[in-house]
């Protein structure tokens, strides 16, 4: 039990130390935190982003500091609006990406045999199938709205972890700790819960994070293309209804522009935050670093000499 | 040999899983398409019109199973159905027109972007904490984190609509005779430029972390050591000798990427209103022509799943392990 | 260094790369934009990603391509709309006989088709026997009112019908002919997509079509002598309103009926000399419908007041960039300027901007406020309805948000909805809405508008389908009106019963006119000269105006710049 929650906390440790001691990690966490404030509190300070506060299309002023959308609205309250449906959509098909990789991916990765043919095979099969098209069909079949955007995202998104994180747990099934737990007679979903998946607590954070960034992406393409709720204010909707109205052809950058940004910056801060991670955790980089620090304490240029590390297990 | 079938029956299966898919989709989902579909007729024709549309659109009442061997028989003869929006066009004739422009497009875009992202990798392990190492990764991760259409928006909001250097759309002039001659080539390559361009900026930096990661393990490599120790050029060790082996994870991620830049690709075809399968999919869509969007969906993966079989054709080139232990 | 110059050489040498490509894009052609080849009208009208070739003139269930009802197949008459009358094309005379129930047309002679047959009456009459055969090919419901068509010569058809229905000459008139010779050897009409079109309009020969362009040549034997004065019309796949606008904005295109915002800025501004639009406002009504077999809109006094609640000035601003006006209380488009009665005009009590009597009217109705100053029904329930409009149709969505906001200011709760249009229109037509925008229904006359508002004979059941008055409104003074003109030939007897149909709107109140549409109509003056404009108002200029042959009379009136200037210097 205790083991269980060791291997978690070391899991999560290691990102917090990563936070603090890599650059871009830190810089990541700031932005994302950033929003996640924006998403909870803003909301609350900006005027209801589809009231009609003025003529449509005004540039950006000091009464409206984004300008108005061609429908006449307050384009930084729908962008603040925005940013919380769509984390939260975004988060919450990161989480489910990988659960749903989990489920299958470690049962196909522990059990073995058969089993996981069959399910290697499936998920290769979704692997190469491609996503977007059929999310869209899907999508088409179920009315609007936020709840047939997550389940399309999780029906073409799950295959990836499924992949990764069956490769991880065939690495630790040989481990002695899992030998030892089989030995020891406990049941398959004990070995499951508490040895195997503790210790893979920040590959699974990671992937948490990396399926995100595919969800907000995804989302917002899915609902450009006005197959999400047109009517709800979204960062995707406001890039369908920017489109909708013309913005190309009247200037009107403001009314894409920012919501752009903002969808970039999430995906940079979260992307930043995995690779600083990586970075950290990684023993060949984290060796690589090592040395280099060593070098220019030294002051001598770092040049192409690598460290040579035994290979490891770190690319599963 | 034995590779090579084993990929193949793999494939089929694939191709058959979408089939299936797309069989019981519409017909798991709640909501009934068929009277999304009659309603638009209602009133136009008559009710034996309509009953001869429900057997060209196989919404007969004939067990489930008997209509699945109807449908894969049907495809399998090429036959997808009727479009319901251009009607009586078949599915087929409607997508086949846009096909080799979406291909075009997605596949120049996952190429050129593989070896410029790659080269790119490359150079930054090789010179690893030098310039590129340290401003390419972080650059070309923001830049991927775009949208991709956000991106074409962008790009065609500058460069075509306010500096007019180049087209706001269609993959050719409308003036120019399509043919193999230097005019029209230019001009495709004029129209492609733009699409291509923002697909490739927000697709490189996966290249170029892949490719750094290996080649940073593959330039510890003994072998490479040695043949650096024989005072052999450079380029010549960093190309030949490290960067093919390191090759091998991209390619292999290549394959599973061209599904992804293809969806991409099919909103960046909208931006620009490329004549391949991007507008047609969601115009399908929003008119309910149920029929052309699974057609669409369905070319979309046989393509797809193509172009993965050919580079696993790739993969086994450059893999003298895969070649070994099959023949 | 070796290192350090080949680190700067790598992207120096994909610059280099990226240079050389984009300097081969660019120069390829020689030139940045391709100028448009003379004597070719570029016409921007449907929106397709890919055009799918299909120029059958009688099919409902298919989506045929804008020239075949534009410009390929003619009808017996044109409508002008702006003028209110109709022009002879394939007919020249008309007569009605046996006290309105037989209709005899007498066709023109000279007429061929494109492949050099002779056009004749046995053509009309062969076009109406394929649409009483296939009821899907009869598109206008012509023989929900005819018994029979005849042929009584070469020229002449005569037209039986089952009832007295002198309004039925504007569908007969409107009735495209296709050839006997044709389409007499046609296995299935409804599915034949008519590949390569035969017909007797001013452009019939298929020059070029790919999927992203299609050009129709010159009709080789056209009756009109020395028309059209240009020799093709070019049809470019545009998949939006947007992408349509930009390619128009970037002379691109001679001929469009976009909604194009801010028109003067974006696209008058860039080119002042060849850049023209004329958008006169001619199109549908635009109504807030509510649905008065729902409570409380089944009282007037309610209809009334949220008429008048509505700032339709502030609507013309915001949502259409003033590019239309109030409706007036007739709810009459300026199509039908000549029908106008001033005696309804001055009845009118409810349409109009008072928020005052508004609230007046709801208090005398008996829906008081509540203490949160929402008013409440007879159970205590606030007043809380959707208004509907279309997902993507942003000009409906600013209406309603004009027309929500007006209402919080009486005291109702209205929340602006919107959906897809398909599942919108099932809505509407089921009459499973509240409140609603939606637009008219227009004919020759009048009589089509107040038909589809106030027909007793059109509400049907909630629940059902209704092809129109989806607000359910019936009267039986209307009905009786409505009567009278199905049989009423005589002009001024139509205008007198127009004029009557007008008063019983304002008196009845069955539905809430915002602004009439216009007509959307863009155009290329710097390479074609003769369209349609407030000088010169000969027909409608929009090429969405199809319906009833009206491009027709744009089309043999164009003349290209270059020919007009050629013409003038010949007869100095």
């Amino acid at each position: 039990m205790s083991g269980r929650r060791h291997s978690a906390i070391a899991g999560l440790a290691a990102w917090a130390d990563a936070v603090r001691h890599d650059k871009r990690a830190a810089a990541g966490a700031w932005i994302i935190g950033f929003f996640i404030l924006l998403a909870v509190f803003g909301p609350l300070i900006v005027n209801d982003p589809n009231e009609l506060v003025g003529m449509p299309l005004q540039p950006p002023s000091a009464e409206h500091l984004l300008g108005t959308t061609g429908q006449g609205q307050d384009v930084l309250a729908q962008l603040v609006v925005g940013t919380r449906s769509s984390l939260l959509i975004g988060f919450s098909v990161g989480l489910t990406v990988v659960f749903v990789g989990a489920l299958i991916g470690v049962t196909a990765g522990y059990l073995g045999g058969r089993v996981d043919a069959v399910l290697s095979l499936l998920f290769n099969v979704f692997l190469v199938i491609p996503g977007l098209p059929l999310a869209i069909v899907i999508a088409a079949y179920l009315p609007a709205g936020p709840l047939t955007i997550g389940f399309v995202l999780v029906i073409a998104g799950w295959a990836w972890n499924a992949r990764v994180l069956r490769a991880q747990t065939l690495a630790h099934r040989n481990r002695d700790f899992v030998s030892a737990a089989i030995v020891a007679g406990e049941s398959n979903w004990r070995i499951v819960t508490a040895e195997i998946l503790p210790n893979m607590t920040s590959l699974l954070v990671s992937q948490v994070i990396g399926g995100t960034v595919y969800a907000i992406g995804a989302q917002v393409g899915l609902e450009f293309l006005g197959l999400g709720d047109v009517s709800a204010v979204t960062w995707g909707t406001n890039l369908y209804w920017a489109q909708n109205d013309s913005a190309l052809l009247t200037g009107a950058w403001w009314t894409f522009a920012p919501t752009g940004l903002c969808v970039a910056l999430v995906g940079f801060g979260l992307t930043m935050l995995n690779s600083g991670f990586d970075e950290i955790t990684n023993p060949r980089l984290r060796l690589q670093r090592a040395w280099r620090a060593y070098l220019i304490k030294r002051g001598e240029r770092p040049g192409r000499s690598t460290p040579v590390v035994a290979a490891g297990e770190d690319h599963a | 040999m034995r590779y090579l079938l084993k990929r193949i029956g793999f494939y089929l299966l694939a191709a058959w899983v979408a089939l299936t898919l797309n069989f019981f989709l519409p017909r798991l989902m709640p909501g009934d398409p068929a009277t999304a579909l009659f309603a638009r007729f209602k009133g136009t024709l008559g009710p034996e019109a309509l009953e001869a549309l429900r057997e060209t659109f196989g919404l007969t009442d004939a067990p489930l199973i008997i209509q699945y061997f109807t449908y894969l028989g049907h495809v399998l003869q090429g036959d997808l159905g009727i479009s319901v929006a251009y009607y009586p066009s078949p599915v087929l004739d409607v997508i086949s027109s846009g096909l080799v422009w979406t291909i075009l497009l997605a596949g120049t875009a996952v190429i050129v972007s593989f070896i410029i992202g790659s080269l790119l990798g490359v150079a930054a392990a090789w010179w690893r904490f030098g310039r590129i190492d340290t401003i390419m990764p972080p650059l070309s991760a923001l830049l991927g984190a775009f949208p991709y259409f956000w991106l074409a928006m962008v790009a065609l909001y500058i460069f075509g609509f306010q500096l007019g250097w180049f087209p706001l759309g269609h993959a050719y002039g409308d003036g120019v005779t399509p043919g193999f001659n230097f005019a029209f080539i230019a001009d495709v390559v004029r129209h492609a430029f733009l699409p291509v361009g923002t697909v490739v900026i927000a697709t490189i930096g996966g290249w170029l972390l892949t490719m750094r990661n290996t080649m940073v393990s593959v330039l510890g490599m003994d072998y490479v050591n040695l043949a650096r120790a024989k005072g052999l050029s450079p380029t010549r060790v960093a190309l030949r000798y490290a960067a093919r082996n390191a090759l091998l994870p991209s390619v292999t991620g290549f394959g599973m990427s061209l599904g992804f830049v293809l969806g991409g690709s099919l909103l960046t075809e909208i931006v620009f209103s490329y004549p391949g399968q991007g507008y047609l999919l969601v115009q399908a869509v929003r008119s309910q022509d149920y029929a052309l969007m699974q057609g669409i969906f369905l070319i979309i993966t046989f393509a797809v799943l193509g172009a993965n079989f050919l580079v696993d054709l790739v993969q086994l080139w450059l893999d003298p392990r895969i070649r070994e232990a099959t023949s | 260094m070796r290192a350090r110059l080949g680190q700067a050489a790598l992207p120096v040498m994909l610059a280099a790369l990226l240079v050389a490509l984009a300097t081969v894009s660019l120069t390829g052609c020689g030139q940045e934009r391709e100028p448009l080849p003379e004597g070719v009208l570029v016409v921007s009208q449907e929106q397709q990603a890919s055009w799918i070739r299909n120029f059958n003139p009688l099919t409902t269930a298919s989506s045929v391509r804008w020239p075949t009802l534009a410009g390929i197949y003619e009808p017996l008459y044109v409508f002008n709309s702006v003028k209110s009358e109709f022009v002879p094309w394939l007919a020249v005379g008309y007569e009605w006989r046996e006290h309105n129930r037989v209709l005899r047309m007498t066709t023109r002679d000279g007429v061929r088709w494109s492949d050099g047959q002779p056009f004749s009456a046995r053509d009309v009459v062969f076009t109406f026997e394929l649409m009483r055969e296939h009821a899907a090919l009869d598109r206008r419901g012509a023989w929900d009112f005819l018994e029979d068509v005849r042929l009584i010569n070469d020229n002449t058809v005569e037209f039986r019908f089952e009832r007295v229905f002198v309004l039925g000459f504007g569908e007969i008139a409107a009735q495209l002919i296709v050839p006997e010779h044709v389409w007499a050897d046609i296995e299935d009409p409804v599915a034949h997509p008519n590949e390569n079109p035969v017909a007797t309009g001013p452009f019939t020969e298929v020059r070029l079509f790919r999927n992203q362009v299609f050009e129709l040549g010159k009709n080789p034997y056209y009756w009109q002598e020395g028309r059209p004065a240009f020799d093709a019309i070019r049809m470019p796949a545009l998949p939006s309103n947007d992408r349509a606008n930009l390619a128009l904005v970037f002379d691109e295109i001679d001929w469009a009926g976009n909604f194009v915002p801010a028109i003067d800025r974006v696209f008058v501004d860039r080119a002042p000399e060849s850049h023209a639009y004329w958008f006169p406002l001619t199109g549908s009504t635009i109504f807030l419908y509510t649905n008065t077999v729902r409570e409380p809109f089944d009282d007037i006094r309610v209809r009334k007041a949220l008429s008048l609640a509505i700032d339709r000035e502030l609507m013309i601003d915001v949502a259409v960039f003033r590019y239309s006006r109030p409706a007036d209380p007739t709810a009459l488009s300026d199509g039908f300027a000549s029908w106008r009665d001033s005696t309804a005009i001055a009845a009118n009590d409810w349409v109009g901007f008072d928020l005052e009597r508004a609230n007046a009217l709801l208090d005398e109705a008996g829906y008081a406020r509540g203490e949160d100053g929402f008013r409440v029904d007879a159970e205590g329930e606030r007043l809380t309805f959707e208004v509907l409009t279309v997902s993507g149709w942003s000009d409906w969505v600013r209406a309603a948000q004009v027309i929500s906001r007006g209402y919080a200011e009486i005291g109702i709760d209205a929340s602006v909805r919107t959906y897809d249009f398909g599942a919108w229109f099932q809505r509407v037509q089921e009459g499973d809405f509240d409140m609603t925008l939606g637009w008219s229904y227009e004919g020759p006359t009048p009589y089509t508008f107040y038909y589809w508002l106030m027909a007793s004979e059109t509400v049907e059941p909630v629940g059902e389908i209704a092809p129109g008055n989806w607000h359910r409104h019936g009267s039986a003074r209307a009905d009786s009106i409505l009567t009278a003109f199905e049989g009423e030939a005589d002009p001024d007897g139509q205008k007198h019963l127009a004029a009557l149909l007008q008063r019983t709107f304002v008196a009845e109140a069955p539905a809430i006119p915002l602004y009439p549409n216009p007509s959307w109509a863009e155009f290329n003056i710097g390479r074609f000269e003769g369209f349609p404009t407030a000088e010169n108002p000969y027909a409608d200029p929009s090429p969405n105006k199809f319906d009833r042959g009206e491009c027709l009379l744009v089309l043999t009136n164009l003349v290209p710049r270059s020919r007009a200037a050629d013409e003038a210097s010949a007869g100095e």
